[in-house]
């Protein structure tokens, strides 16, 4: 019974929420969602599709065709020139994206996949669940969170499928430069892999300074493999909504690729949903073409608490050390030192894999969650190199930053 | 009362938006159909820019009974500002000073969308501007829920066509029979476009993708076999270039129908 299953896990994220919920007044810095609601002027687009009567039947299974349109404007925005009708699909959230890509590109001889370390926790689980396997290849701590091509040319092989990243990278906050990309495309090509890019957190890539005067332009264009057009048929590109447009409930995004690509991604994509929510096909219409400046000031305001936690973290400097992240709202500082007074995490076997068990990383959000009640995602949840890290997320509100890292703060300074 | 505020702002904004178009006098190019429109404004606005002439696009969804007076006055309320009331107050503001200029400047092409959500829209929305000419797109299945069928929203168009000026001009898509069959509906010159029928005027063949987008070949009455490549992936963008290639030659290069500058 429940063979496929055996060996996927929930995600470490969901596992810590879900300890969490289970302890009063505790602070999450765990879940990658912002704390803003979705504007109101993509609410007020759903709740006009709703009266109108336009959301109870399915759509295509490509999505809306307006909304389909509307993406090939933003994509075109952006130097990347895809055909609404062919090369579009609408899907309901990136993990449904991704899944149906993969499991449109792993073959029997062709099954695995590389990940980096650190990387999205659950794209491990995602290549489990869609038959195939995950190999990872570690980025480079030292090198600013950077890929390291000599792993990567290691681990590649005929077997390769594809090379899947987010980029900006969830947890680390890199951003990979256009050289390596572009040399990562390289090596793909080389053995005949997809590149499957996610690209969740291109509207948040910051500049230098910590806290940006409102009305300062911050935001900076993040490169694309998919703007490459001998790369199309190589490259399947994937964009959720949930983070940018505060839109994570509505579970709306969208991916694109060559219409050759498509074509096999679209069968999957029906087998798994049929077609993404229609009302929430709606509100991403309204998101694209009028929530710009929301954008900008979910940029701004990220961009600060950025500048925020990095304070923190400088007055922990005996306990972290850390790079400052250039996108995405996540950072992922290295633990220097455990504190004595430890939880015995074998107390929550029922919730954790022994290797969870065994892990430092583990340990230290157990020892914070049930002695500082922060929630935090353990490092070891984003690959073997994310061991000794933690991830905070800095897309919560100034107040729960505040008080989150003041717990910290309090009981790291009160246990040496 | 919202309802009392809107007729009284649709009321005032049409008065000024048919203010601007007496005193100004522009070229107006109405895109209509249920697809395509955006790259289809976009190359009309590309084949101006060309000739360096004056010309100017509304904003997406700027397109019905509120849109349209403001996408002639020019103005775009911002959704941000806080209250509904002064955000109106500022647009009317803006349209008033808009409408009255002294200065009325040179000749401009104006490209506005007409959107139908419902029969008889394009009635109120010809009431506020006629066209010199109309460019066709496609009739899709887009916005089905207060039409029976496509026929339907063929005879909303075939209003639109009906509005032409005898020294108007059609542009239609030849390879969408409903849309082709608008043409017996105009005094005013038809030129057809397609990439299936034959028969257009304007007619795209050799069609193949390429790596960087598209190539084919454009078959005019004028000439035979123009070489076009477009860094765009998609049959909706050859549309786009077909018109791009009718504005360039039948409006800018032939004035026809309206003198322009």
């Amino acid at each position: 019974m429940f063979q496929r299953t055996q060996n996927i896990n929930l995600s470490p994220i969901k596992t810590m929420e879900l300890l969490a919920s289970k302890i009063s007044d505790v602070v999450s810095l765990a879940q990658g969602i912002p704390s803003f609601d979705t504007p109101s002027i993509i609410k007020r687009a759903a709740i006009k599709a709703l009266n109108r009567g336009v959301v109870a039947k399915y759509s295509l299974t490509y999505g809306l065709s307006e909304l389909r349109e509307t993406i090939e404007q933003k994509l075109a925005e952006d130097n990347m020139f895809y055909d609404f009708e062919k090369e579009i699909i609408v899907v309901a959230g990136s993990i449904d994206g991704i899944t149906a890509a993969l499991i449109a590109i792993i073959e029997q001889n062709k099954d695995e996949i590389i990940i980096f370390s650190p990387d999205y926790t659950s794209y491990a689980e995602t290549i489990k669940v869609s038959g195939g396997k995950p190999v990872y290849v570690n980025l480079s701590e030292q090198n600013n969170w950077q890929i390291d091509f000599d792993e990567l040319s290691a681990k590649i092989s005929p077997r390769t499928a594809a090379i899947m990243f987010s980029n900006p990278n969830n947890p680390t906050g890199t951003i990979f430069s256009k050289d390596n990309l572009l040399r990562l495309a390289e090596i793909a090509a080389s053995n005949n892999a997809f590149i499957i890019s996610d690209e969740v957190y291109k509207d948040f890539v910051y500049s230098d300074t910590d806290y940006p005067k409102p009305n300062e332009p911050i935001g900076k264009a993040l490169f694309s493999l998919a703007e490459i057009s001998e790369l199309r048929k190589r490259v399947i590109r994937i964009f959720s909504l949930s983070k940018a447009y505060a839109m994570a409930g509505w579970r709306i995004g969208f991916l694109h690729s060559d219409e050759e690509n498509i074509q096999e991604i679209l069968k999957t994509h029906d087998s798994l949903v049929t077609c993404a929510p229609v009302i929430s096909q709606h509100a991403a219409l309204a998101a694209l073409d009028f929530a710009g400046k929301e954008i900008d000031m979910f940029r701004y305001e990220f961009q600060r608490r950025r500048g925020l936690t990095c304070k923190y973290l400088n007055e922990l400097s005996d306990f972290f050390s850390y790079h400052k992240p250039i996108g995405s709202y996540f950072i992922f500082p290295r633990v220097l030192k455990y504190p004595q007074t430890k939880v015995d995490a074998k107390k929550y076997k029922n919730y954790l894999t022994p290797e969870q068990m065994e892990s430092p990383s583990w340990q230290f959000a157990l020892d914070l969650l049930y002695q500082a009640r922060v929630a935090v995602v353990p490092g070891l949840a984003f690959g073997p190199a994310g061991e000794n890290h933690i991830r905070l997320s800095f897309g919560r509100n100034k107040k729960d930053i505040d008080k989150a890292m003041g717990r910290i703060r309090k009981f790291l300074t009160s246990n040496f | 009362m919202a309802f009392l505020l809107k007729n009284f702002l649709q009321s005032i904004l049409k008065i000024l938006a048919k203010t601007y178009l007496w005193r100004r006098k522009p070229l107006v190019i109405v895109v209509a159909g249920t697809a395509n429109r955006h790259w289809l404004k976009e190359n009309i606005l590309s084949g101006f820019n060309k000739k360096k002439l004056l010309c100017r696009v509304s904003q997406k969804n700027f397109n019905a009974e509120i849109g349209l007076p403001l996408s002639i006055l020019g103005i775009f309320p911002d959704e941000n500002q806080r209250g509904k009331i002064n955000r109106w107050f500022f647009a009317l503001k803006k349209g008033l000073k808009i409408a009255f200029k002294k200065n009325v400047g040179e000749k401009e092409v104006l490209v506005l969308e007409m959107a139908i959500d419902k029969p008889d829209d394009m009635e109120y929305l010809l009431s506020i501007a006629r066209p010199d000419i109309a460019v066709f797109s496609a009739i899709t299945m887009i916005y089905p829920e207060n039409f029976d069928n496509l026929d339907e929203i063929a005879m909303e168009y075939r209003k639109l066509i009906a509005a032409l000026p005898k020294n108007g001009l059609a542009l239609l898509n030849a390879d969408d029979r409903r849309i082709i069959g608008l043409g017996q509906y105009t005094g005013a010159k038809v030129i057809t476009y397609g990439v299936e029928n034959q028969n257009a005027d304007y007619f795209a063949q050799d069609i193949q993708k390429i790596t960087t987008g598209q190539q084919f070949k454009i078959q005019t009455p004028e000439m035979t076999g123009k070489n076009i490549e477009i860094k765009r992936f998609g049959k909706h963008h050859i549309y786009a270039e077909l018109v791009k290639e009718v504005i360039l030659n039948k409006i800018i290069n032939d004035q026809i129908p309206i003198t322009i500058q």
